[in-house]
């Protein structure tokens, strides 16, 4: 059906597909209607109420939500870069003003918008949403809700939301994390109880038909959806948690496409070319890989000394190990990842390998070598143990190069094996650790995390009932103050030279040191057409409804 | 014989009780209920759930409060999935149970086949092979098995025919739609029940074959073959049923232990079972599905034991005498 | 579970024994090869072509060759070496277990069947708490909660496997409870402790022995299981089953050889060991009777 393949062209014309990195991606190939595909999932979600506590996996908002949940604001490339932009639930980008301290944002909704029962997308499901987040119990994350005054509903295609203060990130509402809910069918309900295990309502251009708790997400299309149609009849989302049996499954086409995390087992399965298979590698991603150091437990609670570790580890070599095998050989050099890279510079570019600055920076200290040719000072060896999460192959390997790099320049390491229930519950919070190896995630196109890692008010307390995520203790002086005019300031400009210079004393004090963004990874089988690519933000089945059989 | 089993079964109520005891003391010691909750930014709802899952309490009172929920039906939600512990039990107790069932007719037969075939050609090379193949299938361990199955008979036939399916699914028990018994099911049946079946037979053979060489050297069946009984008569009234007993009763005794000892297969497979639960909730913490599931794994042991006895009091004569 | 009824004037058959030990060339072959392995593994700081641990980033994987026997694993280290060290580890482990376990089992199996009675039945439904839940959702709560640690490991899956041996000891201990020389020692006025190490221990020799073997076997593979689901011996330890695990993801890659020589090795090692198991069964017990 050419016609339809030429609306959806229109339509996603704001997408612009011309991804910059496409790998081995020849041109789209041209999308049929109808069949069914398997996609293989390599994490189950806990839940399916995207609000509460039990949600925040993102393979949650890949195959159910991204689909079903209308939001705000997309994330398209545009000029090169991912930004926040209006989808067509509005009629165009709102209003935002702010008056006396207060912001106000005016959303105009789009009049064809509807659920998949027929009832208009109103205002009401906006300020149901708003209010839901923002006064909820078990509610998985309130930044900017919290700061919501109230929401006017004018009229039933206008809702207008006030913030207490301003709040720069405000794209956010509605979109990223959550999107708009029907309050028509969960105002005044269980919102947890009817969502959990999946819902039949929607308001994208998906239906969840089934979700089989351990095997499988069934998605088909929504008749009532006001958009473009899906071209496939049905989607199916298996499980397969095990890595290895995942490929298998893709080579045999058992599945048809995969979103591996980029294991070096999976790398070398793409390097050494599956039969029949398109990729995409794309190094643009909100997924920074970070060493997480303790600011207050010793070693790291000197500032030198963590400038002296920053110097000792070739952190290039190490990403060209992991990921040189696709293309993908520098280091991560900033705390923004390059989702938000609008935002933030190359500040931590300076600290390359550079062992005679840290004998430099360590002797200064009054520190010296034993005689095993680690640093110590007053009997006290530079010596410290790296959490990590058991089980994953690449943060082994990974662990295994630097403990070899820094025991050359002095230092002693040991890693320590946790669960991320431990770590994350447990360990974290109470700061019984002296470093970590783990991944920050951004979902969204702006520098929503920096103030929740690194703010001082995030240090996990007794007063905050030590649920704040600055676990390394971070405390940098003047700070705190550029952070909050980063979640403030609506002017951009501003801003932005905020971020830089957060950047910049970030990399100065090094509380913690960025290593590298994980590139994602799409595979899928030669016989799907339509536009695929990764959008790194939305995941890499945001445009599900362009896919089909190859023509 | 009765009074036996029963008493048994009676014996074992305070073993479970007190495992469950111990295990619920190690759990709470590993880990924090309120872990996953500890990451949100709303502090009240750490308080309000320490009040209503009695947090607050002491150990023993916590156990008994647990207890008493554990047997009047109320297993308590799971902190990962929001979901109702029993119900995610049951789910994963099918797909177990379905390859427990798959895998012991398979494994029965084939090694009951060799244990008669070993003994009776005794240090005969093909008896060495026998026993020299049931030695690799031991040594290597089962996911080294399920991946080479996967790539031997999956994978690489498919790719040499050029299939556009493979003949044999390694993803699941039914292909997405299918459900039931089908020709679907079987071909995603093969790979896992094979995968099993291996470590089985390795096994079952090795002892079925010592119980029929014991069967054979008893006096009996010297007795039977002085008198002149046809050797068939001889292996299969005589040997062979008096061997079954021990048999059945390892087989039984085997069996009960793949209720939870299916994590491997189950998670290379995909298949939603209780090794799979067992390993989603541990590693993420989910102490109010540990314990029930340890508790459900215990019963089934009972139940299996229970069955072990009764098999061997109706296979073996000399039971009944006592 | 019967086994080799041993009668009390049977030691002086030790070179009978070894006779017949000698005879079992599979026992033999086995023992050959284990030994040249346990050698190698040990003295690898010797004989290894590398040192262990030693990265080349720049060369990364690469496939068997004569630089390179093995080949490189993805670090660029060279795997025979690696596949050495690693031995050791998993060496070690199955040693220990086996001793630990069998030590606490022979004892407590030991006391259950000679002191009897409540005692005894206490002992024994004790050991059943492990028969009730599988032993690897016992291990895998226990080395969450405790860490996996070399140290660990060894306790725990020596925790497991002891209740085995009990087991069979006790039994053991319970016919030869009745024989007429123990009485005759009883009369004596022996004590107890020496009547179980002077009269019950020497003719216990045989099952413990078979039991060492195939506790070691076992527990050389229960770690790799282990490190498959991740709660085995963790990087930058290396065993041969966290080593197999960790090239689980490699089938169908061309360096699916990373997959096959640990298994390689896991498997010769344990058929040596079982086969020395089966000499030794076969060499204490005449009769050609088998567990």
């Amino acid at each position: 059906m050419f016609p339809a393949v030429a609306t959806l062209l229109v339509a996603s014309a704001c997408s612009s597909n011309s991804s910059a990195l496409s790998g081995q991606n020849d041109a789209p190939v041209a999308a049929r209607d109808g069949g069914s595909i398997v996609i293989g999932a390599e994490q189950e979600p806990d839940c399916a109420d995207w609000l509460g506590t039990c949600a925040g996996s993102i393979w949650g908002s890949y195959t159910m939500q991204v689909g079903t949940i209308p939001a705000a604001f997309d994330t398209r490339k545009v000029d090169g870069k991912w930004v926040p932009q209006a989808s067509d639930l509005l009629t165009g980008d709102p209003a935002v003003q702010t008056v006396d301290g207060k912001q106000t944002i005016t959303y105009r909704i789009n009049p064809k918008a509807v659920w998949s029962d027929g009832t208009p997308i109103s205002s009401a499901d906006f300020a149901y949403t708003a209010l839901q987040v923002r006064d909820g119990k078990d509610i998985f994350e309130k930044s900017g809700y919290s700061d919501i005054a109230n929401v006017a509903t004018p009229d039933p295609k206008t809702a207008v939301v006030t913030m207490q203060t301003p709040y720069a990130s405000w794209r956010d509402l509605f979109s990223g994390d959550y999107g708009v809910l029907p309050a028509h069918i969960l105002d005044g309900k269980d919102r947890d109880a009817l969502m959990k295990d999946g819902y039949t309502w929607s308001g994208g251009p998906w239906i969840i038909q089934n979700w089989q708790r351990g095997t499988s997400v069934t998605l088909v299309p929504n008749d009532k959806y006001w958009g473009p149609k899906p071209h496939l009849d049905k989607v199916t989302f298996q499980f397969i948690t095990d890595t290895a049996a995942a490929f298998q499954a893709l080579k045999s086409g058992q599945v048809d496409a995969l979103y591996p995390s980029p294991q070096l087992d999976a790398l070398s399965q793409i390097k050494a070319g599956v039969a029949n298979t398109k990729s995409q590698v794309d190094p643009v991603t909100g997924n920074l890989e970070a060493i997480w150091l303790n600011n207050t437990k010793f070693p790291f609670d000197s500032q030198t000394v963590r400038q002296a570790l920053a110097y000792s580890i070739d952190r290039d070599a190490i990403v060209k190990r992991l990921f040189g095998t696709i293309g993908v050989d520098k280091a991560a050099q900033s705390f923004f990842t390059p989702i938000v890279g609008g935002f933030g510079e190359s500040a931590f570019g300076k600290y390359t390998l550079d062992l005679g600055k840290v004998t430099a920076l360590m002797t200064g200290d009054g520190w010296a070598k034993d005689s095993a040719g680690f640093w110590a000072k007053g009997g006290k060896r530079a010596s410290f143990a790296v959490e990590t999460l058991a089980g994953n192959k690449r943060r082994d390997l990974t662990l295994q190069i630097l403990q070899s790099q820094f025991t050359q320049a002095g230092f002693e390491m040991t890693i320590h094996d946790t669960t991320s229930a431990t770590l994350f519950g447990t360990t974290a919070p109470n700061g019984d650790f002296q470093a970590g190896l783990y991944t920050l995630i951004d979902t969204f196109p702006e520098p929503l995390n920096l103030a929740s890692t690194f703010a001082s008010a995030a240090i996990p307390s007794q007063a905050n009932g030590y649920s704040g995520t600055n676990f390394g203790r971070v405390n940098i002086p003047g700070l705190d103050a550029v952070l909050d005019q980063i979640d403030a300031d609506v002017d951009p400009a501003p801003r932005i030279a905020a971020s830089k210079q957060a950047d910049q004393m970030l990399a100065d004090a090094v509380p913690a040191i960025p290593l590298d963004d994980v590139p994602n990874v799409l595979l899928w089988s030669a016989r799907l057409g339509g536009p695929i690519s990764i959008n790194p933000s939305e995941g890499p089945f945001w445009n599900l409804s362009e896919w089909g059989l190859a023509q | 014989m009765l009074t036996y089993a029963v008493r048994r079964v009676l014996l074992s109520v305070p073993i479970v009780l007190i495992a469950s005891f111990v295990l619920f003391v190690a759990t709470r010691a590993t880990f924090d209920p309120l872990g996953k909750l500890r990451q949100s930014r709303d502090p009240s709802v750490l308080h309000r759930e320490t009040i209503r899952l009695g947090l607050d309490k002491s150990v023993p009172e916590q156990y008994f409060l647990w207890l008493k929920g554990f047997v009047t039906g109320d297993w308590g939600v799971s902190t990962r999935t929001g979901g109702d512990v029993r119900k995610m039990i049951l789910q994963a107790l099918w797909p177990t149970l379905q390859l427990i069932f798959w895998g012991i007719v398979f494994a029965v037969i084939i090694a009951g086949f060799i244990a008669i075939y070993s003994a009776v050609k005794q240090y005969s090379l093909a008896d060495h092979t026998l026993t020299a193949l049931s030695y690799v299938g031991i040594a290597l361990p089962a996911f080294w098995f399920g991946l080479v199955l996967i790539q031997l008979l999956a994978v690489l036939p498919r790719q040499q025919f050029g299939l556009t399916d493979p003949l044999l699914y390694f993803v699941g028990l039914h292909s997405p739609g299918q459900s039931g018994f089908n020709l679907d099911y079987l071909r995603h049946l093969v790979l896992p029940v094979l995968t099993l079946t291996i470590t089985l037979v390795a096994m079952w053979s090795r002892f079925g074959r010592a119980s029929m060489l014991d069967a054979l050297g008893s006096e009996y069946v010297r007795t039977a073959r002085a008198k002149g009984v046809p050797r068939r008569r001889i292996l299969l009234r005589h040997a062979a049923r008096n061997s079954l007993a021990p048999f059945v009763t390892v087989v039984a005794l085997d069996a009960a232990l793949l209720f939870g000892g299916l994590v491997v297969t189950e998670q290379i497979y995909s298949i939603p079972g209780m090794g799979r639960l067992f390993l989603d909730s541990l590693l993420t913490g989910d102490v109010f599905v540990l314990l029930p599931w340890l508790l459900v794994v215990a019963a089934a042991v009972v139940v299996c034991n229970l069955i072990a006895d009764i098999g061997y009091a109706i296979l073996d004569p000399r039971v009944r005498l006592r | 579970m019967s086994t080799g009824t041993a009668s009390a004037g049977q030691i002086s058959g030790t070179r009978a024994m070894l006779r017949r030990f000698r005879h079992h060339r599979l026992a033999l072959a086995g023992t050959v090869v284990l030994v040249l392995l346990v050698v190698a593994c040990f003295g690898a700081t010797w004989i290894a072509p590398a040192k262990q641990g030693v990265q080349d980033l720049a060369l990364g994987p690469t496939a068997p060759s004569w630089a390179h026997l093995l080949g490189t694993d993805e670090l660029g280290r060279d795997y025979l070496s690696e596949l050495l060290y690693a031995g050791r580890m998993s060496l070690a482990i199955g040693f220990f277990v086996a001793v630990v376990a069998t030590v606490v089992g022979t004892a407590v199996g030991a006391v259950a069947g000679y002191v009897g009675g409540v005692v005894g039945e206490v002992i024994m439904r004790l050991t059943d708490l492990f028969l009730i839940v599988p032993a690897i959702a016992i291990l895998a709560l226990a080395l969450n909660g405790l860490g996996s640690s070399p140290v660990t490991i060894v306790l725990v899956l020596s925790g497991i496997s002891w209740t085995y041996i009990a087991r069979v000891v006790r039994s053991q201990v319970l016919s030869l409870r009745e024989k007429e020389f123990i009485d005759a020692a009883k009369v004596t006025g022996t004590s107890t402790a020496r009547i179980l190490v002077r009269h019950m221990l020497p003719n216990l020799a045989g099952i413990i022995t078979v039991n060492i073997s195939l506790a070691a076997a076992s527990a050389i593979i229960v770690e790799s299981t282990l490190s498959f689901l991740g709660f085995g011996v963790q990087p930058p330890r290396t065993s041969w089953g966290n080593m197999l695990s960790q090239a689980s993801g490699l089938v169908g890659t061309p360096q699916v050889y990373l997959l096959y020589f640990p298994g390689l090795f896991i498997l010769v090692t344990v058929l040596c060991v079982n086969f020395i198991g089966d000499g030794l069964r076969d060499a204490l017990d005449p009769q050609g009777r088998q567990l």
